[in-house]
């Protein structure tokens, strides 16, 4: 079943900028789909129709079935966003901000339970203004969470986050995931979405530029193999040399590759200092993609 | 309701700014020596005071408050909720809406005694007077915030009403001393059809108008507002 259903999505700013041109994606139920993209490629954007917050220029967008901006009576009580600048009364505590926060709601979770989840029970009593960059994005998600959202909008919900928070933020959505909570995120963090997303868009310049899964998307790219040649010695393969003389092999078949080079070394008794082989990462497709496009 | 929920905490954030409590609970009560010493007639004065609740308590306190809460990016939170829009704004209100009452029941408390002001004849139009001002002052504030950049800016942007109010409203002296020409202008600010209703609570009064004038500000308030009210900071 699908949860989110974008087509031909076009977001146009009072001044004409068209900051969204015609986006289509659809994310089915339990499942997390993950927009990236350079920064101003529009993903916030997008996600902002996609919650409501703004009607399409073009387009249409449907939320559980529904029309996030027409129907938003109908939409609110079933979802929960986590803006990617949100605020709170600095004045208010936490625990305060969150009670705030249950009492819009139709059915949220207990207060203590919501904040237990993003591990800020222990600053309930503590005020907004005193948190960390860190903290305040946990609260944030905490309000995301407390009304049993069956669909999570996380814009980069990792930003500001220490490796262990971030940790903990990543194990948290997974579980989410399990209990079947579907999950837009935005996210400029390449590994988060590689972690996380069973399926992704990379936007650039306001239009989606590659979209499926992760592997779908790097396997479009080659896998890289990367080394220091003895200086004076002919290659087996096409590399390129970079100036400090260090050689990048790229092939679509990292196995066969390698093992000619490596052959060739053994019968030539060549040693390839810092020898470094991967398969094409999402970081690699990213930069490619953003290079092509620029 | 909902917008209960909003109004608790703005609240406690009242409670919690000091500038806000000073000029909302402190100075109307230094000026009860100044109303306790007036020798005269009572019924202007409390008409007056209500007025002067309405312009500062809800209007003045409320562009502060809706620019605050707008840059402090707690509007664009609450907008993703389930809230809806009236109810964002009114849940902001409630406060201010609480304070001006309570500063128009102690008015009204003090110089009712001291000067012996009879009790209202027709008590319906002053109800109506202060619930159509309160919502007519709380919509124009949220049509100010729009075009006031900063918190300390509101002090500049809210004076053109303020002024007006205060000094074309017929609340520091009565329109009759003004130029023939200018009164049917001023009878169409936003504060003189409420000065006219209450006015008409204790003596006969023209009340068709005014409320006529109250029914258009509010509906032309609420027309700006959803043109040009922001849920964003501007930057």
């Amino acid at each position: 079943m699908t949860a989110i259903e974008v087509r031909e999505l076009t977001r146009r700013y009072s001044g004409g900028f068209e900051a969204v041109r015609g986006v289509s994606f659809s994310v089915e139920r339990g499942e997390m789909f993950a927009l990236l993209g350079t920064n101003g490629a529009g993903k916030t954007s997008t996600v902002e129709v996609v919650e409501g917050l703004s009607r399409p220029a073009e387009g249409s967008v449907r939320v559980l079935g529904h029309d996030p901006y027409g129907e938003r009576a109908v939409v609110r009580p079933r979802v929960g966003v986590m803006l990617q600048e949100g605020g709170f009364p600095p004045d208010l505590t936490v625990d305060e901000a969150t009670r705030m926060w249950a009492g819009t709601l139709t059915s949220p979770r207990p207060v203590d339970e919501a904040l237990a989840l993003v591990d800020l029970s222990h600053r309930a009593s503590v005020r907004v203004k005193q948190l960390s960059g860190g903290e305040r994005r946990r609260l944030d998600l905490a309000l995301a969470l407390l009304g049993k959202p069956e669909v999570l909008f996380l814009d980069e919900p990792t930003t500001g986050l220490d490796p262990e928070s971030r940790r903990n933020t990543w194990e948290l959505i997974r579980a989410l995931l399990l209990e079947g909570v579907t999950v837009l995120l935005t996210t400029h963090y390449l590994e988060e979405a590689q972690a996380l997303a069973d399926r992704l868009a990379i936007m650039h310049r306001g239009r989606i530029v590659a979209q499926g899964t992760v592997s779908e998307v790097v396997d479009a790219y080659p896998s890289r193999i990367s080394f220091m040649p003895p200086a004076g010695v002919a290659l087996p393969v096409v590399a390129d040399l970079d100036v400090s003389g260090r050689a990048t092999v790229r092939t679509n078949d990292l196995q066969q590759t390698l093992h000619e080079l490596l052959a060739w070394a053994h019968r030539n008794d060549v040693a390839l200092s810092g020898l470094d082989a991967r398969s094409a990462s999402l970081e690699e497709a990213f930069l490619a993609i953003a290079e092509e496009a620029a | 309701m909902r917008a209960v929920a909003v109004g608790q905490a703005e609240l406690k954030l009242f409670w919690r700014n000091k500038t806000a409590l000073f000029n909302s609970l402190v100075l109307p009560l230094l000026l009860i020596p100044v109303l306790v010493s007036i020798d005269a007639d009572g019924t202007p004065l409390v008409v007056g005071l209500i007025g002067f609740a309405l312009v500062m308590a809800v209007y003045y306190n409320l562009v502060t408050t809706f620019v605050a809460r707008r840059e402090e990016l707690v509007l664009k939170r609450l907008r993703v909720g389930e809230l809806t829009d009236p109810e964002i704004l009114l849940g902001a209100s409630l406060p201010s809406v609480a304070v001006a009452l309570g500063q128009m029941a102690l008015f009204v408390a003090i110089v009712g005694v001291i000067t012996g002001v009879s009790v209202p004849s027709r008590p319906w139009f002053i109800l109506l007077g202060v619930v159509g001002g309160i919502v007519v002052f709380a919509l124009l504030a949220a049509v100010s915030s729009a075009f006031t950049r900063t918190v300390e800016m509101a002090q500049v942007t809210s004076l053109p009403v303020v002024m007006a109010c205060i000094l074309g409203s017929g609340m520091m002296f009565p329109l009759s001393v003004l130029p023939e020409g200018l009164q049917p202008v001023l009878r169409l600010l936003p504060l003189t059809p409420v000065l006219d209703l209450l006015r008409a609570g204790w003596q006969d009064g023209p009340v068709l108008r005014p409320v006529i004038v109250l029914a258009v500000w509010t509906v032309l308030g609420t027309y700006a507002v959803r043109r040009w009210f922001r849920w964003d900071p501007r930057r």
